[in-house]
């Protein structure tokens, strides 16, 4: 398939790249910035990403491999990451996955047919005072209840974004 | 220049020398799996670490410098109890496949686990990590993920040497594997050497596999004769078949082997092997077919030419040369060869395909001859009846046979060598049925040793010649590849 | 005592300028760098990202003779559990950082800076860019800085996942644009880091603290906290505490006092029964070690656990220790970087032990297997994500082994604990 990267990428790439000494150091922004593009990191914007930067496609690979935040298939309009580390999991992180398994009807890893969530659980997400923790794409919601992540859930649902806490 | 001691041994190392280059100083060996003396240092395996008296961790033999003063302890308790640990922990997620896999007999897990655990594993085989089995890497290599160890030599080796970047690591933790781009070949001029580089049995040569175990193999130290580079290798053998070429590392030359030189053993058994001779189309007998020849050449009364081979010995060489001016005495041979030398991939292949461009010219310095470009005048000229030559060399001189049309009598190991419209050829030897000297690019003289026999009925070139010569009437007396080197000086 | 990093109402830059802010760094232009390193190792500021490395000495190690560029970095990789402080300093105060990396720029010599926020934070990233730009806009960081003829770029650098980067040298290679793996030590940073070059590396409580120490004299700042545990210190308090939370207390400070004055105590109904004291990877506490233990570098390590982070994560008597554990063996499992064989397969088999203790298919030599992988896997690989892994099983195991008894012999949490 033929992927090109559009000129609006390629400006936002070469600010990026200018922030190092060395282009390719801006490799983990740009898979950023595809993954913004496209809702995950796909096969052949690694491609592109590799010919961009003139760095062997393995490298690209490995990198978007190592990291857990790029998605390798396409994630659902709301990517709900529920923090399962000790802190939360003291709190009841356990409960609220299972909340949102019964609710969804996915387990995680998958994606709701209707493409709007993809379940996750994720390591320590760095705001254990206010466990439990969901990162729903790139907004925590902290101190969350089943009641709380009930509401959040229908809010997403009908096309509201729901205020943080 | 620290001193330290290693094991209670006093030694003295130039500055930046790791302990584990120290101790081989010393004798002393180190396992390793990361570690290649010709590789960027990884630390990774961590199967070389060693105990530093008074240091609060045991550190690693391959990166760590030895500094003044050091105690190294490569046996102690503790070290010993890494090196049972290490091992364990690579054992846990390795298949129990020894049995079927290629590898065993110089695995470095076998080896290891035998010279240093011998521990039976605590770990649950219902809890292995299940990764991919084999599965072609490309043209010439097998990759089975299940039995790799995550060294990285082999990342190393097409990122640092062949700067080919095809593999790396995926992913991380205990999930990670070597991988290349889907749909991608592995197949870079050296890839082979990943077999030899991986120390286990995830990357396997295609051509061995499953040819033999490896404990039946001997090893001969020969020459590689892929090109003008002249790579030290060693043939591992067994009961006169060849099973596969290896480099012998050393600093002249070689660290690896290019695949084209590495399978250039298969010329060997190579399904056109000539082991009668050919005049005209027809196979005859060896005997018959050197008595026509001498007689054409007889016939001729001095119309003959002779030229020399790159791809041939010193001794093959220089035989033809005594053939043309003390035999037959005609003062039109040549052995004056030029190509141009040099390493062309900034590795090891090099511009000259041939051999031994640089031996012919140290029998042209010893018994002379005439320039190519003459000799290729003179028959083009037709001065000739019959020109006497070696299968590819002839190829040097084809425009100009075309034109006067001599009797091409050649030498040549395999059927597909014999260049259109020769009236006879002769099978000869290969290299790995007879020995034979060699000039590599850099001058470095170079013999090769015969790991086996030659086909019933084929001889050495050097032979061959011999009897032609003798056929003719004139007598060369050359009873051995030596007897031909006499008039030749080696610088 | 007054707040040094966790002030209220100094996040935008004119309130921060209004508290006093920038007046240090104006002072520092016009000190030697050679003394402001002086006057932080005076200071007896440790760093406060986990090992507790003098930050003085470490900015002394730059080589003074070095061509070519110098780097400083800001580890704001926050990822060890329990640990949330960076984040609350990022909101509260992020100009004390920048204020902080331009002082520490100017004493290495540093001509750019880049935050290493961890990719997560994508809120406190956006509000640190926007905070840069106006440090820049008011002259504060770009060039010739207050009209010194110094001058400082500092980015922002977002990682993408993966605690390992969080580790200095790690967190290099992820800046360079590689995975997160870390290097082999030495070369140290400090001669060959970032692109090759002398590299500082300071967690952002460290560098926060860097414009108070200049202002008030590093004499000052030692004189805060108890002994060589100099300074205030945020503690990070997560668990079932009445207020959890980060608070700045100086160093020393004792848990009890942590727990009832600063956290309002357990939540009605938990009662204590252990703690981590320093994150995930510090061993752990019992209620007793820690209810005696006062929080700064020596007394913990006397305790035989470690400040850490400052993450105080509180367990109580509802916790069962072999599924807690469990949960930290997970999170190991899945961040190990996969280089070193130890820890790559080591992380894995505690994980799948642990599973086999909490799935009821657990043998009693299985603790003892357990306690074996760990001791083989300590202190021996490139990077501490081992030791990390290793430290809370062994003192589990220790401390509770009970728990693990009754798991092998087929117990449920519930009933185990």
């Amino acid at each position: 398939m033929a992927f090109k990267l559009s000129e609006e990428f390629k400006t936002k790439a070469e600010k990026l790249c200018a922030k190092y000494p060395r282009r390719d150091a801006a490799l983990i922004p740009l898979l950023h910035e595809l993954q913004k593009e496209a809702g995950y990191v796909a096969e052949e914007g690694m491609d592109a990403l590799a010919l961009f930067l003139e760095l062997p496609y393995s490298r690209v690979k490995a990198v978007a491999t190592f990291y857990t935040m790029f998605n390798r298939e396409p994630a659902g309009k709301y990517h709900l990451q529920v923090c399962r580390n000790i802190s939360c999991h003291m709190a009841g992180a356990e409960g609220l996955l299972e909340r949102l398994r019964a609710a969804l009807g996915i387990a995680e890893g998958e994606t709701t047919k209707d493409g709007l969530f993809t379940l996750s659980a994720v390591e320590c997400l760095g705001a254990c005072g206010s466990a439990p923790v969901m990162q729903v794409n790139d907004d925590y919601f902290e101190n969350l209840t089943g009641e709380k992540l009930d509401v959040i859930l229908e809010e997403l649902k009908h096309g509201k974004y729901p205020s943080q806490k | 220049m620290p001193k330290l001691t290693i094991d209670g041994k006093n030694i003295e190392v130039a500055k930046g020398t790791t302990l584990l280059e120290a101790a081989q100083q010393l004798g002393i060996y180190i396992p390793r799996y990361c570690y290649h003396p010709k590789l960027s240092v990884s630390g990774s395996c961590r199967m070389c670490l060693v105990e530093v008296e008074r240091g609060p961790k045991l550190v690693t033999a391959c990166s760590t410098e030895a500094a003044d003063g050091m105690a190294v302890l490569t046996a102690s308790d503790k070290v010993m109890a890494a090196r049972r640990d290490v091992l364990e922990f690579l054992l846990i997620n390795h298949p129990l496949d020894c049995p079927i896999c290629d590898q065993a007999g110089e695995c470095g897990l076998q080896d290891y686990y035998m010279k240093y655990s011998l521990r039976k594993s605590r770990f649950s085989q219902e809890d292995k990590v299940l990764r991919q089995k084999r599965r072609a890497a490309g043209p010439r290599l097998m990759l089975d993920n299940e039995r790799c160890i995550l060294c990285t030599r082999c990342v190393r080796f097409c990122s640092e040497v062949t700067k080919t970047f095809e593999l790396e690591v995926m992913e991380r933790s205990d999930h990670s594997f070597i991988d290349l781009k889907e749909g991608k070949a592995l197949d870079n001029d050296y890839s082979l050497n990943i077999a030899d580089l991986c120390p286990v049995g995830a990357f396997t040569s295609r051509d061995f596999r499953f040819k033999q175990r490896v404990w039946f193999l001997k090893k001969t130290p020969t020459i590689c004769l892929g090109c003008a580079t002249g790579c030290k290798i060693e043939a591992h053998h067994n009961e006169n078949t060849i099973y596969r070429l290896a480099p012998r590392p050393n600093s002249e030359t070689n660290t690896w082997l290019c695949d084209h030189g590495r399978l250039s053993y298969k010329a060997v058994q190579a399904g056109d092997r000539l082991a009668k001779g050919v005049i005209k189309n027809g196979l005859i007998d060896l005997e018959p077919a050197l008595r026509e020849a001498a007689t054409r050449i007889d016939e001729a009364k001095g119309a003959v030419a002779v030229l020399g081979s790159p791809w041939l010995s010193v001794e093959d060489n220089a035989a033809l040369a005594r053939l043309a001016k003390d035999a037959i005495k005609t003062e039109s041979y040549c052995f004056d060869l030029t190509a141009e030398q040099g390493i062309k991939d900034g590795i090891l292949i090099n511009k000259d395909p041939a051999p031994n461009t640089s031996g012919v010219k140290l029998v042209k310095e010893a018994l002379g001859g005439i320039s190519l470009e003459e000799l290729v005048r003179r028959i083009a000229a037709g001065q000739f009846k019959v020109v006497l030559t070696e299968a590819r060399a002839a190829l040097l001189i084809k425009d100009a046979l075309k034109t006067s049309g001599p009797r091409l009598i050649v030498f040549a190991c395999a059927k597909s060598e014999i260049p259109a419209g020769a009236y006879a050829t002769f099978p000869y030897a290969t290299y790995f049925e007879t020995p034979g000297t060699f000039v590599n690019y850099q001058g470095l003289r170079r013999r090769t040793e015969a790991p086996v026999e030659a086909p019933e009925g084929v001889k050495p070139l050097w032979a061959l010649v011999n009897k032609l010569a003798a056929y003719s009437g004139a007598g060369l007396r050359l009873d051995s590849a030596e007897d031909a080197l006499k008039e030749i000086i080696f610088k | 005592m007054e707040n040094i990093l966790l002030k209220n109402n100094v996040a935008g830059i004119e309130a921060y300028f209004a508290d006093g802010g920038y007046k240090p760094l104006k002072k520092a232009l016009g000190l030697k760098p050679a003394d402001i390193i002086e006057e932080v190792k005076k200071s007896n500021l440790r760093g406060r990202g986990g090992a507790g490395f003098p930050a003085g000495l470490k900015w002394s190690f730059i080589p003074k003779d070095a061509q070519g560029p110098r780097y400083l970095v800001c580890n704001a990789d926050e990822g060890e559990p329990g640990t949330f402080k960076d984040r609350e300093l990022l909101r509260k105060n992020p100009h004390a950082l920048i204020e902080g990396m331009a002082i520490a720029a100017y004493a290495i010599g540093a001509g750019h800076g880049y935050i290493y926020i961890r990719g997560e934070f994508a809120a406190e990233a956006e509000l640190l860019e926007k905070a840069v730009a106006a440090a820049r806009a008011k002259g504060f960081i770009g060039k010739n800085i207050l009209g010194s003829g110094f001058n400082f770029e500092i980015f922002t650098h977002r990682g993408a996942g993966a605690y390992i980067c969080g580790e200095e040298t790690a967190l290099l290679e992820s800046l360079e644009g590689y995975k997160g793996q870390p290097r082999l030590k030495p070369p140290f940073p400090a001669i060959k880091g970032l692109f090759g070059c002398p590299t500082v590396i300071n967690n952002v409580e460290t560098l926060a603290a860097v414009p108070a120490i200049i202002e008030k004299g590093g004499d000052w700042y030692a004189a805060l906290g108890s002994g060589k545990s100099a300074g205030t210190k945020l503690f990070c308090v997560s668990g079932p505490v009445n207020k959890p939370g980060v608070y700045e207390l100086p160093l020393g400070v004792t848990f009890l006092d942590l727990l009832e004055k600063s956290c309002g105590g357990m939540k009605t109904g938990k009662k204590l029964k252990a703690v981590l004291p320093g994150g995930s990877s510090t061993p752990v506490l019992t209620a007793e070690e820690a209810l005696a233990v006062k929080l700064d570098y020596e007394s913990l390590a006397a305790a035989g656990s470690m400040l850490g982070s400052g993450a105080v994560i509180v367990i109580d008597e509802s916790q069962c220790m072999v599924k807690l554990l469990q949960v930290l063996a997970r999170f190991y499992h899945h961040e190990s970087c996969g280089q070193c064989t130890p820890c790559r397969e080591g992380c894995g088999w505690i994980d799948k032990l642990l599973s086999r203790f909490e799935e009821g298919r657990a043998e009693k030599k299985d603790i003892d297997t357990l306690y074996s992988v760990a001791e083989g896997m300590l202190g021996r690989t490139i990077c501490p994500l081992a030791d990390a892994m290793a430290m809370p099983v062994m003192s589990f195991v220790k401390k509770f082994r009970a728990e693990f008894e009754a798991h092998a012999a087929g117990k449920t949490c519930a009933e185990a604990k």
